[in-house]
């Protein structure tokens, strides 16, 4: 199965505010957030719980409008969720379709974009390839593990080729054993598609298991703490890597950022 | 096979045990309205095991069909795009609400007037009465469609009508399938009486008239009739649901 490479997008978040209005108080969630994403870098984004990571990440696919500042994605303004841009959510069930069978899950969006059928099976069976999925075409998400269906999750993310992966923590809801399955499973994807991939998590482990880069938010409202860059090398193994010297340090030093400023 | 022979026992055996019962008590019955059930059966087979299925039954469930197929889709779409708007909702809902508490039969005489007593009267009274219970359950189901999966919706940028026809609609379906049963049971009861109104042929109208003309032999197996028809629509109905919903069933972790 050959992948066509492709480049990651760049982004770019600009003096970033956000303040809710409405019921009662404004409430000011984040505060001049800014950070540039290199095309085919693999940022986490990491904070206390509450502390506005999912809002951040809102902002960034588009679902949410900037109170303040501006988000970019390859230099065009996000206003709306953009083209190349796909999500991958904590609720996988929610973010499936419970009435259609894993292969129609994946193809509906390439349906709705009136993709040949061709193309679109083609789209599907790399995608479920890619995801570990084969022999699972015609189940529907339900009869499937939590694991299974994140894959689903991420198989329909693949299969519209973007170019940014955003994740909101999207491993938080499955077990220990499929967590580090995962985990693995986003690494090869990156790398064998070289798209820039986001992922927002409450778990410093895996935000610095996976990333050339951690951003940490904290305070209310939020901001960035720090931006620490992961010297660890790809590819990354889940005994070796979390066994490095570095990963420990690493670990500690944003454990300390997130304590500290509680 | 022994699974299924079990089923039917369950859930028959009370009908057979009261039909028994009601043959027993009533087979020497000298009361002119409850007359021996032997006598209904007979009669039964001469009225409606075939002859007169052409001349009334058809004619009903023709109407009953038209009705429904016009009733129902429309207030599936208008419910759909009421279920969008929150704004459309608040001016139409003390509309709605008032229409939906009339009950259907009552608007029955209405139509006679507009539409004569023909069968297009009857139609347009069965259709106006299905038209509410299928609105009611669509708006609540495309109103209530789960924030995640809009978001991803959104997300794959799905326009408003493919987000409303691929994703709300679908996903409401178990309710807006409660709101088309009930509609059909409202159809059915609207089919009937639109018939005991002024109606030459029809189920309603045979039941009634025998009733009037003092045949109450006739008048019992029209009711029974009524009853078996009903009943057949609904097992009719649900087997289809089951077939169309299996998803929800089993997402649910639903075994029968």
């Amino acid at each position: 199965m050959t992948h066509p490479k492709r480049t990651g997008a760049r982004l770019e978040l600009k003096d970033v505010t956000k303040t809710y209005t409405g019921h009662g108080e404004d409430k000011h969630v984040l505060d001049h957030i800014n950070c540039i994403v290199e095309p085919g870098e693999f940022l986490s984004i990491v904070g206390p719980s509450g502390v506005g990571k999912t809002t951040l990440l809102r902002l960034l696919t588009g679902l949410t409008p900037v109170t303040s500042g501006e988000i970019l994605l390859d230099g065009k303004r996000v206003t709306s969720p953009p083209e190349d841009l796909a999500i991958v959510l904590q609720e996988y069930t929610r973010s499936l379709m419970p009435w259609l069978t894993v292969e129609k899950n994946i193809e509906l969006p390439l349906k709705l974009k009136k993709i040949a059928k061709e193309e679109r099976r083609e789209r599907v069976q790399s995608a479920i390839l890619e995801v570990g999925l084969e022999g699972n075409d015609s189940r529907y998400p339900w009869q499937l593990s939590g694991g299974m269906q994140q894959r689903v999750a991420i198989a329909r993310a693949l299969a519209s080729r973007p170019r940014i992966l955003v994740m909101d923590e999207p491993f938080a809801s499955v077990d220990a054993q499929t967590r580090l399955d995962l985990e693995d499973l986003v690494l090869k994807v990156r790398d064998d598609f070289g798209i820039t991939t986001l992922l927002v998590t409450h778990d410093m482990d895996e935000a610095v298991y996976l990333a050339d880069r951690v951003l940490v938010l904290t305070g209310k409202p939020a901001h960035v703490a720090a931006e620490i860059a992961v010297p660890l090398g790809y590819p990354r193994d889940q005994v070796d890597t979390r066994a490095h010297p570095d990963f420990g340090r690493l670990r500690g030093e944003i454990y300390q950022l997130i304590r500290g400023k509680r | 096979m022994l699974a299924l022979l079990r089923r039917f026992l369950i859930s028959s055996w009370l009908v057979v045990a009261l039909l028994l019962f009601w043959w027993k008590v009533s087979a020497n019955s000298e009361n002119y309205f409850w007359p021996p059930l032997g006598q209904i059966a007979s009669q039964f087979k001469a009225n409606w095991l075939f002859t007169n299925v052409v001349d009334d039954v058809i004619p009903s469930l023709k109407n009953l069909a038209i009705g429904y197929f016009i009733g129902a889709p429309c207030a599936l779409v208008v419910g759909a795009h009421l279920g969008l708007s929150e704004i459309a909702q608040r001016i139409f809902s003390p509309l709605v609400n008032f229409f939906r508490s009339i009950p259907g039969v009552a608007l029955v005489p209405i139509f006679i007037m507009l539409f004569g007593i023909g069968d297009e009267s009857r139609r347009v009274s069965i259709a106006v009465a299905v038209f509410f219970p299928t609105l009611i359950a669509t708006i609540e189901a495309v109103r209530t469609s789960d924030a995640v999966l809009l978001d991803v919706s959104r997300s794959f940028k799905f326009s408003s009508f493919q987000s409303l026809w691929r994703v709300r609609v679908p996903s409401g379906a178990p309710m807006i399938s409660s709101g088309l049963q009930v509609s059909l049971q409202v159809g059915f009861i609207v089919m009937i009486v639109s018939e005991m109104l002024g109606a030459f042929r029809g189920l309603g109208a045979f039941t009634v008239e025998a009733q009037q003309s003092f045949m109450i032999i006739d008048m019992w197996t029209g009711i029974i009739m009524l009853g078996i028809l009903g009943y057949i629509f609904n097992v009719i109905f649900e087997l289809i649901e089951k077939r169309a919903l299996r998803w929800y069933r089993g997402q649910k972790g639903l075994t029968t």
